[in-house]
């Protein structure tokens, strides 16, 4: 380094700058404008690049090109406001051809047919996304896409009154298109699909949830034909059948995104007869409400599928304890487990699951119901659980709750926990976990009695529209702020106030408050709540706690470091599930 | 760090100054590094014609500091905002308009990405919370519209509030 330094100062001394140099320099009216487009991309607010687009000429025309790239639109409004310049006989720039991404998912109903021909002029449109805009029709549609060779991702899910004709279209025009988004267009058939199978064969992404009069023929050309495919979302295509899958595995070695849900006649042969020795691309895998399938599918896929990153298996109910000892192979790569419903399981299996899938960020084990706190208590040493699903396991008893929080590593990851009808909860062990989490967003408790009332009630969610007055009755729910409030509420009852003694009284020195993640202070709640525990319940199943409590221990460092990566899935509609199961 | 003494190379400005650099902070611009790699073990200065002494001084000093940063990815840097900028980064950047503006060209001449993205996004900061007149006046740009050239840009582009 200092050699450098030295090096440096040498050098300055040789070329002290000139008054002549000086002049020379270069202006910010000289620099090329590929540079000046450079600059304007760290100008992020869009007040600041208006200004710049009205500086000069050269400015300007950078600028409109990084504004009309990827308009943003606030409202509706400002949609019209840009037909209107679109629509002008003499425009500074070619403004329609600088459009290259549009997207009018959150404008919804208000885009119409008449709204996509007046931009049918964009011709150099790259992404074009309309899901859910159910007013447009094949006619606005077929306008638009008629120039858009250039397109490579179109999502037009939801779109109702869409026909084969545009699907058709697409596959004419679009040869570079690689994302095709149709779910919910139930008009769409084989043969829209097929127009695009054959044409576009760079797809990579393809979703057809709910175009359910899609057959095998769809799906087997689909692979025959895009190698590179990468997500396949059949969701809700009931007539598929394992005919279908095979060219699938067959065909598609890149394949990432598998979704099969509510695929009803889909059999363990799809899985144990056609899926090769190793598909090691594949990370998320939907089986939702395949009920045919056994743990024989389970085996093959942790075989083939090493890298597997989210197992989605609710309502499979022939999935038993074997089933899930098969999955647990997957071991650290396994993120994401949904069991929902999967009623055979017991606590063995799931005492097995968190010893080796140790990586566990989700997990929802709703109307498993065999499943008692001993299960629970091995979950709670898994170190970057951030949500856990246990709706309706109704044998979950307060000691569950006290051990997750008596993991201290939890208490710091979890986020989202779903407690509904595990009715045996009670306010103390509740109070406990709101305390002690302090990511924690989302908390469900619906059809708990002890929280049935009026008081705690106020802060919950409202219950959707659709739900009747018994489910509304029950309806407890809490999100955001919502559970802020509720644990306000509750520490200041009287509960509160008793558990609060018992501490001050049993460890003397604790500052007025003992709420948040300091770390001291969620020591000594642990001890109340080991006194807490001995006194209460006693028998704590089996499957000694010491040897959990020295596993943990070791895990608790390594793992504290990072507990905050974000789950790149998503949430998979929380809201969902909790209808799934009232 | 390695203790071993690192082979210079020799770079020349536009005014033929002589410069030796380690070859691991050379190597912080891509321009460089890949024709370090063509020519192979070669004691020749290489000419850098478009670059100053004192801009190339500067350079020099940038990547001496980071010499030994992580390569970054393409992009990654463009979801950061403007403004999580270093301190001696900042310090590096406190200079007058036409040096950073030269900073900016042989950056992107080197092809060192991290440099041109710290002199672009102080240039953007510059343009922060300014009226067009106030960013002419800051960077003595003239006014090339007609008024009326002026009134239809800004016509055309009302669609666009703030996001």
């Amino acid at each position: 380094m200092a050699s450098e330094k030295l090096l440096s100062e040498q050098v300055t001394k040789q070329t002290l700058p000139s008054q002549a140099s000086q002049n020379s320099l270069a202006k910010a009216s000289t620099i090329p404008s590929e540079l000046i487009l450079q600059i304007f991309k760290y100008v992020t607010s869009t007040a600041d690049l208006k200004s710049c687009i009205l500086v000069c000429k050269s400015w300007c025309r950078c600028g409109v090109e990084l504004l009309w790239h990827k308009p943003v639109f606030t409202g509706y409004g400002s949609l019209i406001k840009l037909l209107v310049t679109l629509s002008r006989s003499t425009q500074t720039f070619p403004y329609a051809l600088l459009i290259r991404r549009l997207n009018f998912s959150f404008l919804g109903e208000h885009v119409s047919d008449e709204i996509l021909k007046r931009l049918s002029s964009c011709e150099r449109l790259e992404r074009l996304t309309l899901g859910g805009c159910r007013r447009l029709t094949d006619n606005g549609l077929l306008k638009l896409l008629d120039k858009a060779d250039g397109l490579v991702a179109l999502d037009v899910s939801d779109i109702e009154n869409l026909t084969d004709a545009v699907v058709e279209l697409v596959g004419e025009r679009c040869r570079r298109l690689q994302g095709l988004n149709v779910s919910l267009c139930k008009k769409v058939s084989d043969k829209g699909i097929l127009a695009v199978a054959s044409k576009c064969r760079s797809l990579r992404r393809i979703k057809l949830s709910s175009c359910d009069i899609i057959t095998d023929e769809s799906v087997v050309i689909l692979a025959k034909n895009c190698p590179h495919l990468l997500e396949l979302d059949l969701t809700n295509c009931n007539q598929i059948t394992n005919d279908a899958i095979q060219p699938v595995f067959e065909n598609c070695t890149q394949l990432r995104e598998l979704r099969l849900a509510c695929c009803t006649k889909l059999t363990d042969e799809s899985f144990t007869e056609t899926m090769p020795a190793l598909y090691e691309q594949l990370r998320i895998l939907d089986l939702t409400s395949c009920a045919l399938i056994t743990d024989q599918t389970l085996l093959k896929i942790a075989h083939s599928a090493p890298k597997l990153r989210n197992l989605v298996l609710a309502k499979c109910g022939n999935i038993t304890d074997e089933g899930v000892y098969h999955i647990t192979r997957l071991g650290k790569h396994l993120h994401y487990l949904h069991l929902g419903h999967c009623s055979r399981i017991t606590d063995h299996s799931i005492t097995h699951l968190a010893r080796h899938c140790t990586r566990l960020r989700y997990l929802d084990l709703a109307c498993c119901t065999q499943l008692t706190d001993a299960s629970v208590f091995e979950l709670s040493h898994l170190p970057k659980l951030r949500r856990i699903g246990l709706v309706k396991c109704a044998l979950i008893t307060d000691q569950a709750i006290y051990a997750l929080i008596e993991n201290r590593v939890v208490q710091h990851t979890l986020e989202r926990v779903h407690l509904s009808y595990c009715v045996n909860l009670t306010v103390p062990a509740v109070l406990e976990l709101v305390n002690s989490c302090f990511r924690l967003t989302h908390l469900s408790l619906t059809g708990v009695p002890a929280f049935l009332r009026p008081e705690v009630q106020q802060f919950c969610r409202q219950a959707p529209k659709e739900f009747t007055p018994h489910q509304r009755q029950v309806f407890c729910v809490f999100s955001g702020k919502g559970v802020k409030d509720l644990k306000q509420y509750l520490n200041s009852t009287v509960i509160a106030q008793q558990r609060n003694n018992r501490i001050a009284n049993g460890v003397g020195n604790i500052n007025d408050q003992v709420v948040g993640p300091v770390a001291a202070v969620s020591a000594d709640i642990e001890e109340s709540v080991v006194s807490e525990a001995e006194g209460v319940g006693g028998d704590i199943s089996e499957g000694g706690e010491g040897e959990n409590e020295n596993r943990h221990s070791q895990n608790d460092n390594r793992n504290r470091n990072r507990v905050s990566d974000r789950n790149p899935e998503g949430e998979d509609g929380d809201v969902g599930n909790a209808l799934l199961d009232f | 760090m390695s203790t071993i003494e690192q082979k210079k190379v020799k770079l020349t400005s536009s005014e033929g100054t002589e410069f030796q650099v380690e070859r691991s902070v050379a190597e912080r611009s891509v321009l460089l590094k890949n024709m370090l790699e063509d020519v192979g073990e070669n004691d020749m200065a290489i000419p850098l014609p478009n670059v100053t002494g004192p801009i190339l001084t500067k350079v020099i000093d940038y990547c001496t500091h980071h010499r030994n940063d992580p390569i970054q990815n393409h992009d990654d840097d463009l979801k950061k905002t403007s403004e999580d900028i270093d301190d001696w980064d900042a310090e590096f950047c406190k200079v007058d308009q036409g040096t950073l503006f030269e900073l900016i060209l042989a950056a992107n001449y080197l092809d060192i990405k991290p440099l041109l993205d710290l002199t672009c996004k102080t240039v953007a900061n510059m343009i922060k919370n300014k009226s067009p007149e106030e960013i002419r006046a800051t960077f003595n740009i003239t006014n090339d519209f007609t008024p009326e050239e002026e009134e239809q840009v800004r016509k055309e582009n009302e669609w666009c509030e703030e996001r």
